[in-house]
């Protein structure tokens, strides 16, 4: 078994997002549940969640963008940009929470008093740019926790994954141009899925070409066309990389029953990617793997999706 | 949309009495195909492309010494030679529209666009247009497609944005597919917004058709034969 942390806080929850919103704090509760039915809260050590020191989140987010954010809570304008972005007013501190805990999970990693993380928090943070909001995103937490690593912990080579259903154009997007993270994401095909980015010849730019990398998944397509993607695509490139951590955007929404998506994923391929994405963290990066929960928003499947993948990182299997 | 607001303003021109060897230098330098030809003030006189200087080129067909004995002449050789003259044009204030169905029926890539005086005030391609267009479809911008199918009469595209924007979404783009199957229509509303189930499910409620990709692409994909199943089958045992 291995030392596996869990970030949780009940102050996720504060971020409401109104009646009818999906990403709403009921996906925490889901979550939660999935983990104590299973008897799993036990063997987790639990990860504080504190609020991020704005030097941080300042590495990767506008000054003027955080203000503007943090002022729209303020005011309790109901929303950041659009309709999709719902912000009540707790919200700004909720997203300083998230980013804090995640960052705190860097350092028990680094410190070696964990092996893995598992991140349950909201607000996501994988289609939030540099100075805007975006896709019920705020702050880029799996962003800020690389820069964290190559800033706090002079990390060279940092791996993300991005399995969200949905392109993380925001993580791309801040990495496009850095060859020591490299950013691999499957999701729903572009032309059919928010954001419309992540199309299959975006593969970085400037000294970061070649560290990035993205596979689609047609409407409609299941384990079966999204196996052989992530051998064909994600396996060799991290092998040549080789990143000195794993990071995960784990998003749960390319499931069969999570309506966000018309992409048709079985709970054991979540698990048979988690398995994988695991021995490359064993083979590459001494087990170091830190998952942050991004979409994901049937509340019928997020507990089992969870278990699996919590007990995947516990290596109970 | 007009010209003057889509086209290259900052164009590389060359002159009548251009080498060609120069012209082509030109062209590989700036990564371009069409050179505008002009004399004093700006006045266009020609366009000179990079198939009309391949076409002056000798022939890979002909032995070294033969293509070394045409060297002389092509280092001689002016644009004015070679260069379309009087070429077909377009005003800033003509309309992308123009220059789209232009270039589809004259089968030309690029236009000069001329002022009333006849100066060059910049180039419009298909390189220009295909920009444009992306920006005009909003595909830069984040957010998602819907198809939805309707009834060929008049009124549906407004009730779609009626429906959409009750649920205070916006709009990047719509698109109408004219030609769909026999008394319907096609639309296409490019939606700024990630909560695409919603929208949806909000269509379905009022009674619209949503458009099923899946079904769309899977009735064309080639049938695999029983023989090619039989042998995968068989593989996986």
């Amino acid at each position: 078994m291995r030392r596996t942390g869990l970030l949780f806080d009940q102050r996720f929850m504060l971020h409401e997002t109104g009646p009818g919103h999906p990403e709403s704090p009921e996906r925490l509760v889901a979550v939660m549940r999935g983990l104590e039915d299973a008897g799993l809260l036990s063997h987790l050590i639990r990860i504080p969640a504190t609020a991020a020191k704005m030097t941080w989140v300042e590495k990767v987010h506008s000054p003027k963008y955080i203000h503007s954010f943090e002022e729209a809570c303020m005011l309790d304008l109901g929303e950041l940009g659009c309709a999709d972005n719902a912000i009540c007013m707790q919200t700004f501190e909720t997203a300083l929470l998230a980013v804090g805990g995640v960052l705190n999970s860097v350092d028990m990693l680094m410190e070696g008093k964990i092996d893995n993380a598992f991140c349950a928090i909201r607000p996501p943070g994988h289609h939030a740019e540099m100075k805007e909001a975006l896709g019920f995103c705020f702050f880029n937490n799996i962003a800020i926790a690389a820069r964290y690593l190559q800033f706090r912990w002079n990390i060279g080579r940092i791996g993300i994954v991005d399995f969200d259903v949905h392109h993380g154009n925001g993580t791309q997007h801040i990495f496009e141009d850095d060859p020591n993270v490299f950013y691999y994401s499957i999701h729903e095909h572009p032309s059919f899925a928010y954001p419309g980015t992540g199309r299959e010849f975006e593969k970085g730019s400037g000294p970061g070409l070649g560290a990035t990398l993205n596979s689609t998944i047609l409407p409609g397509q299941g384990d079966d066309e999204f196996k052989p993607k992530i051998q064909r695509d994600l396996i060799p490139a991290f092998t040549e990389f080789m990143p000195e951590v794993i990071l995960v955007s784990a998003g749960f929404d390319a499931h069969v029953s999570d309506d966000m998506s018309d992409v048709r994923l079985t709970t054991e391929c979540f698990s048979w990617l988690m398995k994988k994405i695991a021995n490359m963290a064993d083979q590459f990066s001494g087990g170091r793997l830190i998952s942050i929960l991004e979409g994901g928003y049937s509340i019928d499947v997020l507990p089992e999706l969870i278990r699996d993948h919590v007990q995947i990182l516990l290596d109970l299997n | 949309m007009f010209i003057g607001m889509s086209m290259t303003g900052d164009v590389v021109t060359v002159g009548p009495e251009t080498g060609i060897l120069a012209a082509q230098d030109a062209m590989v330098r700036n990564d371009i195909r069409h050179l505008p030809v002009v004399v004093e003030n700006g006045i266009l006189v020609g366009i000179i492309t990079d198939r009309d200087i391949r076409s002056a080129m000798p022939s890979t067909m002909l032995s070294g010494s033969e293509r070394a004995a045409l060297k002389g002449r092509l280092e001689a050789m002016k644009v004015k030679e070679i260069m379309t003259a009087n070429p077909v044009t377009v005003s800033p204030t003509d309309t992308l529209e123009d220059a789209l169905l232009m270039m589809q029926k004259m089968k030309v890539g690029a236009f000069p666009v001329v002022d009333q005086d006849g100066k060059l005030k910049g180039i419009i391609s298909v390189r220009d247009l295909m920009r444009a267009f992306v920006t005009v479809l909003g595909l830069e911008e984040p957010g998602a497609l819907i198809g939805i199918v309707v009834e060929d009469k008049l009124g549906q595209v407004k009730k779609i944005v009626d429906a959409i924007t009750e649920l205070r979404v916006s709009f990047g783009s719509v698109l109408v597919a004219r030609v769909w199957e026999e008394g319907k229509r096609a639309v296409f509303p490019y939606l700024l917004t990630s909560n695409i189930a919603k929208v949806k499910n909000h269509l379905r409620e009022l009674g619209f058709t949503l458009l099923d990709p899946m079904e769309w692409y899977l009735d064309r994909l080639p049938k695999r034969s029983a023989e090619d199943e039989t042998q995968t089958k068989e593989g996986k045992k």
